[in-house]
């Protein structure tokens, strides 16, 4: 049994290298950096033989129990497609112990594992510092990626069978917003603390928590035994080989109960009425509209990139804060980036229609109403948000002077981007997350033409609205008219590329709506 | 619309539909021979309720549009200057009302569609049967505007699809097969999506809709998700969602898959009716039966090429279509070294 799996695991990966070449090259890409990711750590965890037993037990026990971590929450979060789902297996009656085995041993035929394997192997190197450390080390590679793959396993699983119906993904933005309260709580703790003076002792605190929790047991027993705590460093091996035997069973469990349990359907809740169709008059642009509205509000995907738009600011915040930027400043970032991002949201709204554009074909509708429609949400959302970050900003930064610029900011780039989203959705629409797919989830192929396309669709909004931005950022230290005169940019050249924008991509739409079905379909 | 003069004035319409909606047999032997019985139903008055009771159209959604006031069957049918009763068939419409010519696809080296020509009359019932991957759904989304074509054109009333696709589409109601929907409206939500997009107003739509789900039976569903709906449910606000705009031709593919019997039956009885009413349908499938029982004509499409096309009786030729399609498709492979599957391993 086991060998059959690995042999299909293999042939599975090695199908995937022979699909078309773009493909291949995106998962040599993939690959490459995984393993040069590894790489990495490897390098630095045999750097670290060179140093103190104490300072290198830190960065290794947080940074293990965070890899760990990792194996557990990115299935959770981003929901892996899983080609050796237990219940794929159901149907040919093998015994449930050797399937679990199975499985778990060809789950090893994978780059996390090779990954994995490596770093295994490299804190060998780190802890080969007296027998008891190398003898723990030896026996902690192995149970290092076990431990791993079994996480991920069983988090998959857990995901897979969590999330199985469709209503349950669709709900999955409360998973959303439950990470970002969770990063709201770290933000806070970052902004709190004083990097400069505090910083060793938070690693310190942090690596003591870690080396106790099941996820960093297994990376701390060596290090405690060349530190000479042997008592310890048994104790702490002990704890992650109890947690690899639990993990053991809890996936042998799951496999058991998978293979009698199959997804089911839900019965949806009834909605009454036409709901948001109600609003407008009947014109084709404005039922579009409503339908993206609607869509909106009722799809996971949406969703997802709402939460993300709040959220992003204030990461890219994260790195001024610790290198000590002033508030003040600081308050200038969200507006821009927000607007930014709004802006950018739409760029591939095509395809997240998937094969359902091909009711606007055939009814013959045309490409500008199609873009009119789009571009309706993202305004809706988007300007009255804008106004109140816009607003709180200017109180934060400590003069209401700088409110015209930071209007001008970001309604020209919201509308700019905008523009640009609907010609670039016509023209360049890249395969996206299904309709129903968890919205976490990676679509089924990515090219790097679709990263080419997000990057450049971010560059030539700020390009084209570097006037704007310039006048703006004279307001900020010369006194005179510009900060009215950004405002005065920003909204004519906003709402003039808003609209060539539109008529441009509406050209293109109608030119190129077969070709864009036809990308639907093999996405 | 069309003033041709040597058409005669109104009555013919209403004539032509009154006929249709008696049973086929009896309708030549009316048709002259008993003028008395015809001449109410051709009054104007009558000619908007008489045939269509069993029509899921609503009378006020048929007389706003105005192309449908035109006369589908533009053929001369003045019954009465004609002098005896001659006891001809129906005359067979002379409108082309759907005309492929010489499509070509291809999809890197396989050749999905191998040249095909194809004319369907106003008021046909038009079959397209082949096996799985004979180039069916290839042919008509050519058709319907969804695939680009590498060589060919297709007019739907005198329209070509390619060079003026807004005007070509009006007249098209499609069901295509396999592409989503937009499943995240509610039914009643698709439907009013569907219609408002070909122009229809809010009012007419709303009586469309529930007239349509009368007619297909899903009123319970209309406040659902067609995400959450069943194959056979979706296929029919799918079927629904085409025909809302009460269009010329409907241009269906396998509609009748994943539907139960009962829905089939219904909506083989809202089609025949729409087909007596001057209506054109073009359906896909692969089940013979069913085109056979359904269609009055039909093409058989093999390797992306049409064997047969032409009425059913003359494609048939005496057998049933299944043999005659089985004759044309090259034979059933005769089922050989299966002996293992009658001795089983338990």
């Amino acid at each position: 049994m086991v060998e059959q799996l690995l042999r299909l695991k293999l042939r599975l990966l090695g199908n995937a290298f022979r699909r078309s070449p773009w493909r291949i090259v995106a998962l040599v890409i993939g690959l490459g950096s995984a393993l040069g990711m590894a790489l990495v750590v490897v390098a630095g965890l045999i750097g670290l033989r060179f140093e103190s037993a104490s300072a290198a037990s830190r960065g290794v026990e947080v940074f293990g129990a965070l890899l760990v971590l990792g194996f557990v929450l990115v299935p959770l979060v981003f929901g892996v497609d899983d080609v050796l789902d237990p219940r794929r297996f159901s149907l040919y009656g093998i015994p449930t112990s050797s399937l679990a085995t199975a499985l778990a041993v060809s789950a090893l035929l994978s780059i996390p594992a090779v990954a994995m394997t490596l770093i295994g192997l490299a804190q060998i190197v780190t802890w080969a510092r007296n027998p008891l450390a190398l003898v723990l080390a030896i026996i902690g590679a192995p149970v290092i990626v076990a431990t791993c793959l079994l996480c991920s396993r069983v988090s998959i699983s857990v995901a897979g069978a969590a999330l199985s119906s469709r209503r349950s993904r669709d709900s999955a933005g409360l998973l959303g917003f439950a990470a970002l309260a969770g990063f709201v709580i770290v933000f806070v703790l970052i902004y709190r603390t004083n990097w400069l003076q505090d910083g060793a002792n938070v690693l310190a605190t942090t690596a003591n928590v870690a080396s106790w929790s099941p996820f960093g047991a297994v990376w701390a027993a060596p290090a405690d035994a060349a530190q000479g705590h042997f008592g310890l460093a048994l104790l702490r091996e002990l704890i992650a080989l109890v947690f690899l035997g639990l993990l053991w069973l809890a996936w042998r469990t799951l496999v058991k109960v998978m293979l009698v349990t199959q997804p089911r359907s839900s019965e949806g809740r009834s909605y009454r009425g036409l709901g948001l169709f109600r609003i407008a008059r009947v014109s084709p642009g404005a039922v579009i509209a409503e339908r993206s509205l609607t869509y909106w509000i009722r799809d996971a995907r949406y969703h997802a990139s709402l939460i993300v738009i709040p959220v992003i600011p204030f990461l890219l915040m994260v790195p001024f804060l610790i290198i000590g930027v002033p508030t003040p400043v600081l308050a200038l970032i969200p507006v821009p980036v927000m607007a930014l991002f709004l802006g950018w949201l739409v760029h591939n709204d095509t395809a997240y229609d998937n094969t359902a554009i091909w009711l606007h074909l055939a009814s013959g509708t045309t490409g500008r109403a199609d873009r009119v429609g789009r571009v309706v949400p993202p305004l809706v959302v988007g300007v009255p948000l804008l106004l109140l970050a816009a607003i709180l900003s200017a109180a934060v930064y400590g003069s209401f002077g700088i409110l015209p610029a930071l209007l001008g900011v970001g309604l020209g780039l919201l509308f700019t981007g905008l523009g640009l989203s609907s010609v670039g959705s016509a023209r360049f629409p890249y395969p996206a997350v299904r309709p129903g797919d968890s919205p976490f989830a990676a679509p089924q192929s990515v090219g790097t033409a679709s990263s080419l396309i997000q990057s450049l669709s971010f560059v030539v909004t700020i390009i084209l609205s570097s006037p704007t931005l310039l006048f703006a950022g004279l307001a900020l230290f010369l006194p005179g008219p510009w900060a009215w005169l950004s405002l005065l940019s920003g909204l004519v050249l906003g709402v003039l590329f808003l609209w060539l924008g539109i008529q441009w991509g509406g050209r293109i739409f109608d030119r190129r709506s077969p070709e864009i079905l036809s990308a639907s379909v093999r996405n | 619309m069309d003033s041709s003069p040597d058409q005669a004035p109104a009555p013919r319409t209403p004539a032509k539909r009154t006929t249709a909606a008696k049973p086929a047999a009896s309708r030549a032997a009316t048709d002259a021979a008993t003028p008395a019985r015809k001449v109410p139903a051709r009054s104007t008055t009558d000619r908007s309720t008489a045939p269509r009771s069993t029509a899921p159209r609503s009378t006020t959604a048929r007389t706003q549009t105005p192309r449908t006031q035109t006369p589908r069957t533009p053929t001369a049918r003045s019954t009465s200057d004609r002098p005896a009763p001659t006891r001809t068939p129906r005359p067979k419409p002379v409108e082309t009302v759907l005309s492929l010519e010489g499509l070509v696809k291809r999809f890197g080296d396989t050749i999905a569609v191998a040249g095909i020509d194809l004319a369907v009359e106003s008021g046909s019932f038009y079959g397209i049967v082949g096996p799985n991957g004979a180039g069916k759904t290839t042919t008509l989304s050519m058709v319907t505007g969804l695939l680009r074509p590498d060589a060919g054109r297709v007019l739907v009333h005198g329209v070509d699809v390619w060079h003026d696709p807004v005007a070509a589409k009006r007249n098209m109601g499609v069901l295509p097969d396999r592409l989503r929907l937009f499943d995240r409206l509610t039914g009643a939500q698709l439907l009013f999506y569907s219609g408002t997009l070909r122009g229809l107003n809010e009012e007419t739509v709303r009586t469309r809709t529930s007239d349509l789900a009368g007619a297909f039976g899903f009123e319970d569903a209309l406040g659902r998700l067609v995400a959450d709906y069943s194959a056979g449910m979706t296929k029919k606000i799918a079927l629904a969602a085409a025909m809302i705009h009460s269009p010329r031709v409907l241009i269906l593919d396998e509609p009748f898959e994943s539907v139960d019997p009962v829905s089939a039956a219904n909506v083989t009885q809202i089609l025949r009716s729409y087909v007596d009413a001057g209506g054109t349908v073009v359906v896909s499938s692969h089940s013979m039966d069913l085109i056979q029982r359904i269609c009055d004509h039909v093409a058989v499409v093999v390797h992306g090429a049409i064997l047969d096309s032409g009425t059913m009786a003359s494609v048939r030729k005496g057998k049933t279509l299944e043999d005659r399609f089985v004759e044309l498709a090259g034979g059933r492979t005769s089922v050989e070294g299966m002996s293992w599957l009658n001795s089983f391993s338990d």
